[in-house]
């Protein structure tokens, strides 16, 4: 029994190496003063980070990214919001219809979702490709988590402490800024969460919706299918990364309270 | 006097149900949502595969070759496609639930007030694009990686082996790369095993690997089929590990599929394949989230 428990504590350890050794190798190499991705190790250098950081397109990409990563948080957690609200609260018709259907963006690869934007939105419509567009089809994928997560924050709201309020004498407004609004807090900051990761991290959407406007991972992906101008890209992906630890690290400081929400990786 | 109080109700009644349609219309903006860029672009897709495309241009002609094609062009490749992508999904599906369930089992049993903590360093990777994921295996498996220098450099092999651009290169990236996910849903169902149910067990007799089989791999089921509906579904439409790690054997339908889009300019015939993967996927996650539960989803997310 004691060799179990060493056997799936050593097995624990290996599993974790294993999750960050692509993120560290990435890392590391990316100080590597070579023209290609990999070994030889050819000694110290920065000059492929001087070059990300002197890049027009890469940093067009990055501020992009981001840009189109909080416009997709905000909106999708107050479409989430609404939808919560109106199926935790009422009962009305279609309202499963409703459920099923948030369910079917994740039900459905992200390639499908790509390519059926694409094809009413470029084909039918006509419209130009551009970071709009993209924007589309992420509120869309990040929809279901947004709802959903507000959703299971609602359910187990106790609703008599906006009764009380509104006993008080607070108005609609009053009872929802200092009651409803505080405790569904923790709910919306994870629904934000989860939209911007999605929105960040997503390339397959992207490579049918994103045109000519470059995401990170839409620039990392073009140069990897080329298998050219790695070592740039190695620095562009470890300061993804870094940021994605430093995000992580505000969740592990306030560690043992919530849990790190997942986004999907379809 | 009677009148008086029939207006004023029915002015109560009116304005009763116009506050109730006030209240729906914050669901406006998210069902408008569904419809058009959901319901709307899948009808549009469903349409054109029944359409057919003639230099470049769609012509509504109402014809079932395209799901002909997918079955009978290039002499079964497509259709063959298919059930390959089926097979990698289900085998990266089995893979990594079976290197997620220990991680999650020593998490649940021996991780005490640090549970949090080793769960959120586990989702941390997946805070990064899986692009760039894909990139640092190529770094550490790669022919120049990491794992073939050290067996050179220790002596165990004198070339560097051929492990990436294949259709198991593709699997294992798969697996490595989505066991990490599916700690956190068989973790949730794990911890909702009431301990004393173990206790009793072993009372019984029970040895603990008899407790293990009976009692905690049944009752940690929701979370398994959630685990499976997390990677199944995707992997089964993935597209882009194949591109960048398949080489010429990794290929699946996602990547078909693209290149139906983005190269061929076949849209009618790429949008039958992605419509019968819709169905497939639909199918699959309805069944897979009926037998789990809603709930056992949001709890996962």
């Amino acid at each position: 029994m004691r060799l179990g428990k060493r056997i799936i504590s050593a097995y624990f350890y290996l599993f974790m190496l294993v999750m960050y050794l692509p993120l560290v190798s990435l890392l590391a190499f990316s100080f590597n003063d070579s023209l290609s991705a990999g070994f030889p190790w050819r000694g110290f250098t920065l000059r492929w980070w001087e070059e990300f950081f002197s890049d027009p397109v890469a940093l067009i990409a990055v501020r992009n990214s981001f840009v189109l990563a909080v416009a997709v948080a905000v909106v999708a957690t107050l479409m989430g919001l609404g939808v919560a609200f109106a199926i935790v609260r009422r009962v009305f018709i279609g309202q499963n219809v409703l459920l099923s259907s948030l369910v079917v963006p994740i039900a459905v690869p992200a390639l499908l979702i790509g390519i059926s934007l694409f094809v009413l939105l470029r084909v039918e419509l006509g419209l130009e490709l551009s970071l709009f567009t993209l924007a589309i089809g992420h509120i869309l994928v990040a929809l279901p988590y947004s709802s959903l997560v507000l959703m299971a924050r609602l359910i187990g709201f106790d609703r008599s402490l906006e009764e009380a309020a509104q006993d008080l004498g607070a108005t609609g407004f009053t009872t929802f800024r200092k009651i409803t609004f505080p405790l569904i807090m923790p709910g919306i900051f994870v629904s934000m969460f989860l939209a911007f990761i999605i929105s960040l991290e997503d390339a397959v959407i992207a490579n049918f919706l994103v045109g000519g406007d470059l995401t990170v991972p839409m620039f990392v992906f073009g140069r990897l299918r080329r298998w050219e101008g790695l070592p740039m890209a190695m620095a562009l992906s470890s300061f993804m990364a870094v940021i994605a630890l430093a995000v992580a690290c505000i969740f592990l400081i306030r560690a043992i309270g919530p849990r790190l929400p997942r986004p999907s990786k379809a | 006097m009677k009148d008086n109080t029939t207006i004023g109700e029915r002015e109560v009644s009116i304005f009763r149900k116009m506050k109730k349609l006030v209240y729906y219309l914050r669901l406006a903006p998210g069902v408008f949502w569904l419809v058009v860029f959901l319901v709307l672009p899948l009808s549009a897709m469903f349409i054109y595969s029944f359409w057919t495309m003639v230099n470049f241009e769609l012509i509504p002609t109402w014809t079932l070759q395209n799901y002909l094609d997918v079955f009978v062009r290039a002499e079964g490749l497509y259709l063959k496609l298919l059930f390959k992508s089926l097979g990698m999904a289900t085998a990266v599906t089995l893979g990594a639930i079976a290197l997620a369930y220990p991680a999650a089992y020593y998490i649940s049993t021996r991780g005490g007030k640090y549970k949090y903590v080793l769960l959120n360093l586990i989702m941390t990777p997946y805070l990064v694009s899986w692009v760039i994921t894909i990139f640092g295996w190529r770094m550490v498996i790669g022919y120049s990686g990491l794992v073939n220098t050290l067996l050179m450099s220790v002596g165990l092999i004198s070339e560097p082996m051929k492990m990436w651009g294949n259709w198991m290169t593709v699997i294992f990236v798969l697996i490595v790369s989505w066991t990490g996910w599916l700690v956190l849903p068989i973790f949730v169902s794990l911890e909702k095993i009431d301990r004393t149910l173990l206790e009793a067990g072993e009372d019984l007799g029970a040895s603990p690997s008899e407790n293990f089989r009976k009692i905690t791999l049944p009752l940690s089921m929701p979370g398994l089929l959630i685990a499976t509906f997390f990677v199944l579904i995707p992997t089964f439409g993935e597209f882009v590990a194949p591109i960048l790690a398949g080489g010429t054997t990794g290929a699946m339908i996602g990547t078909a599929i693209e290149s139906a889009f983005k190269r061929m300019h076949d849209w009618p015939f790429g949008s039958a394949m992605a419509f019968l993967l819709v169905i497939i996927a639909l199918i699959t996650s309805l069944v897979l989230i009926r037998k789990a539960g809603l709930r056992t989803l949001m709890e996962s997310l």
